[in-house]
């Protein structure tokens, strides 16, 4: 038991009830990984009105893990240093298809071997961090707009970023628009607890279709987009 | 081949299908056609996620300016339009095909002003109060008010669909209506609004119609009878509905009448 990594990752992902009527794939993508460099989790949603969408969300998913991976190999310095390495991975990675084609969301977090926990995000979705003090919002709930309008890779879109100190017992959720926009502001709290309580104790299997059955089964009426849900927590946490 | 690479556990899952080890894989097919996740007697536990969700689908606005000004009154025009928006609210309210909820909002300009006839509210909900014509046509202050309401995130939230802007006038503005027209076609929410616009008559003022229009996709119709309002109003519940039930309903329909006496209803 002593050689357990300090962090546990687990999540989902569902087509969403539009893209099963149209007889299209699931455009979410995530991807969760442990190495050197810590333990990171990615989740991405294809902007749908664009051909490759689905691609451009998978790619994104591995363009965060190969930029991790170099940025670490690299002596792992300031968060920007990062950042500013995925998007060329993610171009390299859908070429020769463009960008404008393969347009995806982007959210990510990083528990960092050298001791913190980093979280970025280019588009809409939910991304936090919860401490012992508290939630600390990263993306979400939408502050303008309407539904189904995002910033993504290959718009020129800025990153939103925070860097944490790992004190234990964190928690990391993301997740895709289908997922944050029915969430409850205000019941965030009580979602998280469920996740941890309802969810982190059983096997990753179990667990997955767990997962899977809630996303399928998600209970706001007539809701119509592809659903990914991706927990980072540090196992054995105070909160967890 | 470095540390790094050699201890990477590395598990992918994407598009539902599992990219995981031979053991998880294995551990899937036993537990393929297994029953919810047990509880500590062994039973089924029932999700508390509807506890933290949004209990209403998203909501679809439509917005109506309806010019209730004395002209109005001349020759069945109210009495065409309070049918009219009668018939498509029970249109809407009926709509149990729907992937989003249509929600409607009523902002009558007339002799009282611009004020909010009927507050934004499900479709379904709304009792209908009908309208009278008196007064003259502040369209202006009508403008101002429907921003207000778009970019209110506390009546139309951010999990909305665009919504729906409805114009309908048989004259011209008398108040300043440019600025707040500016306002309106300029605000970060209202902006993205889809706005069909009906003028009634000879005495509509062109030039406002256009600059409302403002975008190749908001239309402007002509209607010269009483008959036609209600023509336009069938065709804007027409379209309201299949967008509210389309795969994605932030996507404008593409078939569109060009002339409301060639639809057939």
């Amino acid at each position: 038991m002593s050689n357990r990594p300090p962090d546990d990752y687990f999540g989902a992902s569902m087509v969403g009830p539009r893209h099963r009527a149209e007889g299209k794939p699931n455009e979410d993508s995530w991807l969760g990984a442990r190495g050197a460099f810590g333990t990171l989790v990615v989740v991405s949603d294809g902007m749908g009105s664009r051909r490759e969408a689905r691609r451009g969300a998978r790619m994104a998913c591995r363009a965060v893990l190969d930029a991790v991976r170099s940025w670490h190999k690299a002596g792992a310095g300031d968060l920007n240093e990062l950042l500013v390495r995925i998007e060329p991975v993610w171009c390299s990675l859908i070429a020769p298809s463009t960008a404008r084609d393969c347009a995806a969301t982007c959210l990510f977090a990083l528990a960092h071997t050298h001791g913190q926990i980093h979280v970025a995000a280019i588009g809409d979705g939910l991304a936090l961090l919860r401490t012992r003090r508290g939630l600390e919002w990263i993306v979400g709930p939408r502050s303008g707009g309407f539904a189904n309008e995002t910033a993504a890779l290959g718009h020129l879109a800025s990153w939103t970023s925070r860097s944490f100190p790992r004190a234990g017992g964190e928690v990391v959720v993301l997740a895709t628009d289908g997922v944050a926009d029915d969430l409850l502001p205000e019941r965030i709290d009580g979602f998280v607890q469920w996740l941890m309580d309802d969810f982190s104790g059983m096997a990753p299997s179990q667990r997955w279709r767990a997962l899977q059955r809630e996303l399928k089964d998600w209970p706001t009426p007539h809701h119509t987009d592809d659903k990914t849900l991706v927990v980072l927590r540090r196992r054995d946490g105070v909160l967890a | 081949m470095g540390w790094a690479s050699y201890n990477e556990d590395i598990v992918s899952r994407r598009n539902g299908v599992t990219r995981s080890s031979t053991r998880i894989d294995r551990a899937n097919a036993v537990r393929a056609n297994s029953p919810p996740a047990p509880n500590n007697n062994g039973e089924p536990t029932l999700s508390k996620l509807k506890e933290f969700t949004a209990p209403n689908a998203r909501p679809l606005p439509v917005l109506l300016l309806a010019d209730v000004s004395g002209s109005m009154g001349a020759n069945g025009k109210i009495d065409a339009l309070n049918d009219a928006v009668e018939e498509m609210l029970e249109s809407f309210g009926g709509e149990d095909d729907s992937r989003a909820e249509i929600h409607v909002a009523v902002i009558t300009f007339g002799k009282d002003g611009a004020k909010v006839h009927q507050p934004l509210a499900p479709a379904a909900k709304v009792q209908w109060t009908r309208m009278t014509a008196a007064g003259g046509t502040p369209m202006g202050a009508a403008f101002d008010v429907a921003t207000g309401m778009i970019e209110d995130r506390a009546q139309i939230p951010s999990r909305a669909y665009r919504p729906t802007i409805i114009l309908v006038s048989d004259g011209q503005p008398t108040d300043e209506w440019r600025a707040p027209l500016k306002r309106l076609l300029g605000s970060e929410r209202a902006s993205k609004a889809t706005r069909f616009a009906m003028g009634i008559g000879d005495d509509v003022d062109e030039a406002m119609l256009s600059a409302f229009r403002a975008t190749p996709e908001a239309r402007v119709y002509r209607a010269h009878e009483a008959r036609q309002i209600k023509q336009f109003f069938r065709w804007v519940t027409m379209s309201v509905t299949q967008r509210s039930r389309s795969a994605n309903p932030d996507s404008v329909i593409a078939a569109e009448p060009t002339d409301l006496d060639d639809f057939n209803f």
